[in-house]
């Protein structure tokens, strides 16, 4: 086996599995009206041929409505990691202006770290209003310290790097170190940071929703289709919970595969 | 002589169930029955408007057949000139401070709740005036056939010029002469209440009431639990009772449907700054299309799950609703023909356009109401093969005040023991009194014959006006008329409740969130030791 082997392996599972992510995103638009599609006859109906997933308690497809909560949770998790992981970058680059600044940011992410970011994610949600718009911006005021301290600990690094020395002694400006040094070299790890935060934002939006200050009551979002499982769990209708919970395991554990491989690649 | 152990451990078992059947009666009774009053327990400010405000006292009560019954008054009679309200009062109530509750108390609370402008409109009320300690007079500056309801409904508050007397935090720390007084209410949480040692009338049967303001999925699982002995929940969860708890279902004039706004959307705005106006439920045509679109018997089928019955109008049933106020629904045909007379077209079973306007609204609903969500978005889906679209949108009730309850279809409930709320609801003099009129609908006509109504001799005059006012073979506010809202369907309250729980008889629930439960709480009995 060659050496490029590994890395040919993990390319070809990331395309699969981006496919896969793809696929899905996309899916809220080539059902269309279905997943609100009430079929009064067939209510709180197990399994079957016609409705492979079984139905909900407005005789809604669970399959159509399963595919349609992933679409727009990949959506607002990837819109959530994207802010996340920019506001992480901003901060990263901000502690590379000088000792003062640098400290600052430090504090920041300390403070940010140290309340548990469920609660802050339920206060700013709440303060918002609820909704997408609401649910992005909590989870990505959220979710950036952790990568911004990743980030911080690598451009610092970088700061008596013999070239970086040179290129200020040539008397290159601080704008053009940030640009053509710092940058280049962080966002490799700003790829993987997002892929990461992409799965925390994908559970933290359906956690949001499940308990009731995250997407609007009317789409199909995952934490919602959770939320109206448990209600009907003690009368036996175990499909309302299983395959939406499962159909959220399976891109979250993709997302995960996704990153590590990417990880190695890079 | 020795005991051998197996004879001590059935000694203390014996005694165990002993003790436990010697214990006190059941003396708190948990209840998660929802509707926390947003402004507090003041009766000037809306408190009880739907009756028996539990910490405070009325004049009279309702009796099961909605007839007037005595309560602080024992006598009242009107004049000739139906101006003058005379009541003589009680000589033993108290407040729960144990001074004596006067007639200086029933003046100022009528006088008070007169300038207030709270739901209670007593805006007819001149002057109410203590004659002597027990006699108070109520004039009237016009006759007005429902200021009876304001005698059964507005609780009556302490003097501002006694020691314990009315102040601006009342509502927070009600003192009242009615069968319970407050100890503590966490907001949003709970509120805790205790017997009234002064009451008047007989004692209530528990000593302590514990209401848990809980949203429907906790109320479920504190059932589950067995963490509460009465709980309201929604018709799509009355199948989740636990079975060792009874399903009480309580009939009631309580209904649901959709409210459109009237006006045009010309840039105009509330006091609050709420936008008025929406073009499209503005026309006519759409209104009427989607009254006939609606199958409310499938409403009722799925959405309540069997619990009500279809609404055409806002107090179906009652001898001032018109009985032949009924629509031949659904009929798409006729639907389709209606917003094709008016010029909305079609094209590609797309939606519907006029004048570059498409026929898409919201149709908003507040978030955690789970049977108004059930009938958005099975409404929606009923009216959409007409070409409109109502989108189904879930707004928590200060949003929904702030911005869509003028320019907003909105799921709405209404439903009283009493005709007042029609005139709240219809005549033009309360468009955006709160929650009332919020479509501001203006119909001359109908305003008449509200205003007749009001100035009826008696009560079967006052009815005739009241179902001229919903139609009157030209126009009027119901759905043959302007079509002012969808009428959807009329509730049954669905309660769970511990198997030990008598409640008595129930009488016919008006809307009001649960607390109408408690308008027989006197008689309710734990009948388990």
């Amino acid at each position: 086996m060659s050496r490029a082997q590994p890395r040919r392996d993990a390319f070809w599972i990331g395309t699969a599995i981006a496919i896969l992510l793809v696929a899905l995103l996309s899916s809220r638009w080539l059902l269309g009206d279905t997943p609100g599609q009430m079929h009064f006859d067939a209510r709180l109906a197990p399994p079957s041929l016609d409705h492979w997933l079984g139905t909900d308690a407005l005789g809604r497809d669970l399959w159509a409505r399963t595919l349609a909560g992933l679409s727009l949770s990949i959506g607002v998790g990837s819109l959530a990691a994207l802010f996340g992981t920019l506001i992480a970058l901003g901060m990263a680059m901000l502690a590379m202006l000088g000792p003062r600044w640098d400290a600052l940011v430090a504090l920041v992410i300390d403070t940010l770290l140290s309340v548990p970011h469920l609660i802050l994610l339920l206060l700013i949600a709440f303060a918002l209003g609820g909704g997408t718009q609401a649910v992005i911006i909590a989870v990505a005021v959220t979710h950036w310290p952790r990568l911004a301290r990743l980030l911080r600990a690598e451009l610092l690094q970088l700061r008596h790097a013999p070239y970086i020395v040179m290129s200020r002694a040539l008397g290159k400006s601080r704008r053009f170190v940030m640009a053509y040094h710092y940058l280049p070299h962080a966002l490799p790890q700003c790829v993987v940071g997002a892929l990461l935060l992409f799965p925390h934002a994908i559970l933290h939006e359906a956690a949001l929703t499940f308990l009731g200050v995250g997407l609007d009551p009317s789409q199909p979002a995952i934490g919602l289709l959770l939320a109206d499982a448990m209600r009907y769990l003690s009368s036996g209708a175990w499909w309302l919970g299983v395959f939406p919970g499962l159909g959220l395991l399976l891109v979250v554990l993709s997302l995960e595969r996704l990153s590590s491989h990417w990880r190695h690649a890079l | 002589m020795a005991l051998d152990s197996r004879t001590i451990l059935l000694g203390l078992a014996l005694s165990c169930v002993t003790l436990a059947n010697a214990a006190e009666p059941k003396d708190q009774l948990v209840m998660a029955i929802g509707g926390e009053p947003e402004q507090g327990f003041d009766p000037l400010l809306g408190w009880g408007q739907y009756g028996n405000p539990l910490f405070q006292s009325t004049l009279l009560a309702r009796g099961i057949d909605l007839a007037p019954q005595p309560q602080v008054a024992i006598h009242w009679s009107l004049s000739d000139d139906r101006l003058t309200w005379t009541l003589t009062l009680r000589d033993d109530v108290r407040f729960a401070d144990g001074t004596r509750l006067t007639a200086d108390d029933v003046a100022f609370t009528f006088n008070a709740a007169a300038k207030a402008g709270g739901r209670a409109d007593l805006s007819v009320l001149q002057n109410a005036e203590a004659v002597d300690s027990q006699t108070v007079t109520l004039t009237l500056r016009e006759p007005r056939i429902t200021f009876i309801d304001q005698l059964m409904t507005l609780g009556i508050v302490p003097s501002a010029a006694r020691e314990n007397g009315y102040a601006d935090d009342y509502g927070r720390a009600p003192l009242g002469s009615g069968p319970y007084q407050l100890v503590e209410w966490q907001e949003g949480e709970q509120l805790i209440v205790e017997r009234n040692p002064y009451f008047y009338g007989p004692t209530p049967p528990f000593e302590r009431l514990v209401f848990l303001f809980t949203g429907e999925d906790t109320t479920l699982n504190a059932l589950r639990a067995g963490d509460v002995d009465l709980a309201t929940l929604p018709p799509a969860l009355a199948g989740e009772i636990p079975s060792d708890m009874q399903r009480v279902v309580m009939e009631s004039v309580d209904n649901r449907g959709i409210l459109f706004p009237m006006q045009h959307d010309e840039g105009k705005t509330a006091d609050n700054g709420a936008p008025i106006g929406n073009d499209v439920t503005a026309d006519i045509a759409i209104r009427q299309a989607i009254n006939l679109a609606l199958d409310r018997d499938t409403l009722v089928d799925v959405a309540l799950e069997g619990y009500g019955r279809p609404a055409f109008g806002p107090a179906d049933g009652m001898p001032w609703s018109d009985p032949d106020e009924t629509l031949a629904a659904p009929d798409l045909e006729q639907a389709i023909q209606r917003l094709e007379d008016a010029g909305w077209q079609q094209r590609d079973g797309g939606l519907r356009k006029k004048d570059g306007q498409t026929a898409r609204f919201r149709l908003t609903y507040p978030a955690g109401d789970t049977t108004r969500q059930r009938l958005a978005e099975i409404s929606a889906q009923m009216v959409r093969p007409l070409g409109i679209e109502m989108q189904p949108t879930a707004r928590h009730w200060d949003e929904i005040q702030r911005k869509a309850i003028h320019q907003d279809a909105v799921v709405m409930g209404f439903g009283s023991h009493s005709p007042q709320e029609i005139y709240y609801l219809f005549h033009s003099a309360h468009s955006g009194n709160a929650f009332y009129n919020s479509g501001v609908y203006t119909n001359p006509s109908v305003d008449d014959h509200l205003d007749n109504a009001q100035r009826a001799a008696s009560a079967e005059q006052a009815n005739r006006h009241w179902r001229n006012a919903q139609w009157d073979g030209e126009t009027g506010y119901g759905v043959r008329g302007d079509a002012t809202w969808a009428w959807m369907v009329n509730l049954e309250h669905i309660y769970a409740a511990d198997s030990c729980l008598d409640l008595g008889t129930l009488g016919i629930a008006p809307h009001g969130h649960g607390w109408p439960i408690t308008a027989n709480l006197l008689d309710w009995r734990w009948t388990c030791n």
